[in-house]
């Protein structure tokens, strides 16, 4: 029975290798298909420079006139040897840093990088300590029932012995039953 | 006529709300049940007025009475018939009412629904939805009135913007203001609770989570129809932009998505009472941010389409109703103590705990992102733009450790696993991730982050499939046939198996998104007609144009002969529609869809002489984006279905745990 079990598991996640296998074969391996390198880093390019006449959309996205315009200026100048930088820069330069998809990381603009990793850290300690401070009361709290049930416990068994009337050996072996008792649980 | 009554109906719901909110309220400080009922059927009665409201602006849109000054500036003469029927929620005052008319009808399913069952908190709750009712009208009615009439009647109206006028348009806005709208259903269940002093017993807990789901269904499709219409419709080969319209009404959702799952630990544990009412007050503020930025907000965004001077005051209701409930919430707080206890942070509440913190942090850091511009102006003067790689860089790692997590978390039992237990619940699925990585790796699949996001969807999918197979299989040693085994185990626990699909579906869209964008490609050609061209194994011709005249615009279509391979698949026509009266021009990709890859041609360029610019990508595996919505909705449905009453013997006599009031 256990064989079977896990060769039909070994059969299942085999199945399911095979189908990712088929999968990436077709369409993530071919992944340049005959772009040359020169347009992938134009396309890259144009990606991250905004286009200043249409919100939110990139050159790369927009079909505005401007956009083509500067798709044109881009390649050109990959084309006459610039880096990405110097693009960059030369695009800043004429239509203002707001061009740049997005913030640079200098000056106040560094703001908008450095919040996030503080967020996401902020995040993870708030969480570690919610969940030690959730575990500790969790344990106090349990703890104090426990001791609330000793000291029932206690009261019931001097009760007891109230009622059937051992007053004397009452005081006494309830006293020393209830060491006994409690003495036992903080062990525990 | 009609349009005076859908008037005089739209100011008697007014003051229907405001009377309903007035005798909710004081019925409950005066225990006057006469009140609260009336207050009830002031609420119900608003709905019918809406209606009649709305069918006398469709009236009016219909037969085109342009005295009424939003169906001038919302429809023409040229406007396709069927279009006038509902177009009028694509401008600002009429997509008022229709957010109005879909809250109200919301409001009465909720309120019928929770009357009985939550005594107490149901006259609290029905306030605060009339209060929300009585907000939307009053700008209606006083502010920007979608029935007022024009003094002097134009011939013709303006005409609504032609991108708007598209099948697409007909279901991704509407769907959008439905979901942000319905977040208010679940925070006035929450908030009552917390009112009637209920929020410390978990009565309110099957509701809330019923009203969150269906609000989450709503905002999860309708942003899936929304990046499936950019693109298919706006033809620029992408489906996701992270414009600031896109964030916000991405952040409440969410906020809904931690929701949904902490209120399961509520359900089930009788922990996290706080917690929740925190996350439905975020979700609520976030949807009213998402209504606020949408509406003549702040930032640019290329969704201006409700643009008014009105966002200000949806940023003040926002303030209002923030303050108020923290107000509330602080007040109240002492009843909400926990029944349960967190034993073990090896389990999956903690687990629950971490993906809700995850979820909030890149809410948080999508808002941070989306008005950070004005943060910047204000502080040099100087206007950034913060977008697409901006989002990608600081949100992509945590939504893929949230995908992890969505892999480790439905393994780890309730209260506590021991390391040893919980190593040997992930065995299974870690495998699994790391034989998804060497088939990868073998093939040729080598760029890290990548690599690294497909092995977690690996380990995902391998830990939701095992956990099936060995139930089915635990079910069929006690004598079940397989098929019977496999549906007895998925109804046994509906919340959970729903989940599961619902997390399969989530991992399909991932999976489309990271192949996607990582592994599209372009190219763009200029070609004149005959010419041909080849991307990878696709070869395309470029056979002509194809012009047609409309009376409010001008179409175009390329027309092309592809084919992959040996394999003909057929004429492409790519469109491109200029509309002279608005001076704008829309385009729309023709596209190939296989689940392996898409192969899209977008026209950027062409008049009828000269050489056309065409641009053409191969999108892999974007159909599984689209396919996982059918299969994330059925899974909601079969999370919410009321389990049958005559469950069979097998199943685990949790009682309570497995069953939703329907």
């Amino acid at each position: 029975m256990g064989a079977v079990r896990s060769a039909l598991n070994i059969v299942c996640l085999l199945a399911l290798l095979a189908l990712v296998a088929a999968l990436a074969t077709a369409c993530l391996t071919a992944s340049d298909r005959g772009v040359p390198d020169i347009e992938r880093r134009a396309t890259a390019l144009n990606k991250s420079i905004m286009c200043p006449v249409c919100p939110g959309e990139s050159i790369d996205q927009s079909q505005n006139s401007l956009a083509i315009q500067m798709r044109a200026i881009v390649r050109e100048k990959i084309d006459e040897g610039w880096t990405d930088q110097q693009i960059r820069d030369f695009l800043v330069e004429r239509y203002g840093p707001s061009v740049l998809m997005e913030p640079p990381a200098s000056g106040f603009n560094l703001a908008a990088w450095i919040v996030p990793p503080v967020a996401f850290t902020l995040a993870i300690a708030a969480l570690l300590l919610t969940l030690k401070w959730m575990r500790m009361s969790a344990e106090a709290e349990r703890r104090l029932e426990e001791e609330e049930a000793v000291g029932n416990q206690q009261d019931y068994v001097s009760r007891i012995e109230d009622a059937l009337g051992f007053e004397d050996t009452a005081e006494r072996g309830s006293g020393q039953q209830g060491e006994g008792r409690s003495g036992g649980t903080r062990q525990t | 006529m009609i349009v005076d009554t859908g008037q005089i109906a739209l100011a008697l719901a007014l003051i229907a709300s405001v009377y309903a909110a007035a005798a909710s309220i004081l019925g409950v400080s005066r225990r006057s049940t006469e009140l609260l009922v009336s207050g009830r059927f002031a609420l119900y009665s608003v709905l019918p007025l809406l209606l009649v409201s709305t069918g006398a602006l469709i009236y009016a849109f219909v037969t085109n009475d342009f005295s009424v000054q939003y169906v001038a500036e919302n429809s023409n003469l040229a406007m396709p018939q069927a279009y006038t029927w509902v177009a009028f929620y694509a401008g600002n005052a009429g997509s008022m009412l229709y957010i109005a008319v879909v809250f109200s009808l919301m409001a009465v399913i909720a309120v019928v629904g929770i009357r009985k069952a939550l005594p107490y908190t149901s006259p609290y709750a029905t306030g605060i939805m009339a209060l929300v009712l009585a907000f939307l009208l009053g700008v209606m009615v006083f502010l920007a009135n979608p029935l007022a009439r024009l003094a002097i009647v134009p011939s013709d109206g303006q005409g609504i913007n032609p991108l708007l006028v598209h099948f697409g348009m007909f279901i991704h806005p509407p769907l959008q203001m439905a979901g942000l709208v319905s977040v208010a259903i679940p925070f006035s269940i929450a908030i009552g609770a917390l009112l009637a002093n209920r929020g410390g017993n978990d009565e309110w807990v099957d509701q809330g989570r019923l009203w969150g789901m269906i609000s989450w269904v709503i905002l999860t499709v309708g942003l899936m129809l929304g990046s499936w219409w950019a693109y298919t419709i706006l033809g620029w080969g992408g489906y996701w932009a992270w414009d600031p319209v896109e964030n916000s009404a991405l952040m409440p959702w969410l906020a809904m998505t931690a929701f949904v799952h902490s209120i399961m630990v509520q359900k089930r544990r009788g922990m996290f009472r706080m917690w929740n009412m925190i996350i439905v007050i975020v979700g609520f503020t976030m949807a009213q941010m998402g209504m606020f930025i949408n509406r003549g907000g702040p930032v640019p965004s290329v969704h201006s389409f409700a643009q008014s001077t009105m966002g200000w005051l949806f940023l003040a209701f926002m303030v209002v109703t923030l303050v108020a409930s923290v107000a509330v919430f602080i007040w109240k707080s002492d009843t909400l103590r926990s029944r349960g206890r967190l034993e073990s942070a090896l389990s999956r509440e903690s687990v629950f705990l971490a993906q809700n913190a995850l979820f909030l942090t890149v809410a948080f850091v999508t808002l941070w992102g989306t008005i950070f511009p004005i943060f910047s102006e204000a502080a040099n003067d100087t206007v950034v733009t913060v977008g697409q790689p901006f989002f990608n860089r600081v949100n992509g790692p945590m939504l893929l450790l949230i995908v992890l997590l969505m892999g480790v978390g439905p393994l780890l039992p309730w209260r506590r696993a021991t390391v040893s237990h919980a190593l040997r619940l992930v065995r299974v699925p870690l495998a699994g991730g790391l034989a998804t990585g060497v088939v990868l790796l073998a093939v040729g699949v080598t760029r890290p982050v990548a690599l690294v996001a497909f092995m977690t969807c690996g380990l995902v999918i391998t830990g939701i499939l095992y956990e099936w197979l060995r139930g089915t299989l635990a079910r069929h040693r006690g004598g079940e046939e397989y098929p019977i085994a496999f549906v007895r185990l998925l109804s046994a626990n509906r919340p959970r198996y729903g989940g599961y699909v619902v997390h399969l579906a989530i991992i399909m869209l991932a999976t489309g998104a990271i192949a996607s964008s990582f592994y599209s490609v372009q190219r763009d050609f200029a070609m004149r007609a005959g010419d041909s061209a080849n991307v990878g194994d696709y070869n395309f011709t470029f056979i002509g144009t194809r012009h047609a005249t409309f009376p409010d615009r001008q179409e175009d279509y390329a027309r092309f002969e592809v084919f992959k391979g040996d394999s003909y698949l057929g004429i492409m026509e790519a469109l491109r529609a200029e509309y002279p009266a608005f001076r704008i021009a829309s385009t729309q990709g023709a596209i190939h869809s296989t689940p392996i890859e898409d192969f899209y041609i977008v026209p950027s360029e062409f008049d009828r002489e000269g050489p056309a610019i065409f641009r053409v990508l191969i999108n892999p595996m974007v159909w599984w984006m689209w396919a996982s919505g059918p299969v994330l909705v059925l899974g909601t449905l079969f999370a919410l279905s009321p389990r049958r009453r005559t469950a069979p013997a097998v199943a685990p006599a949790r009682t309570g745990a497995g069953t939703v009031r329907a």
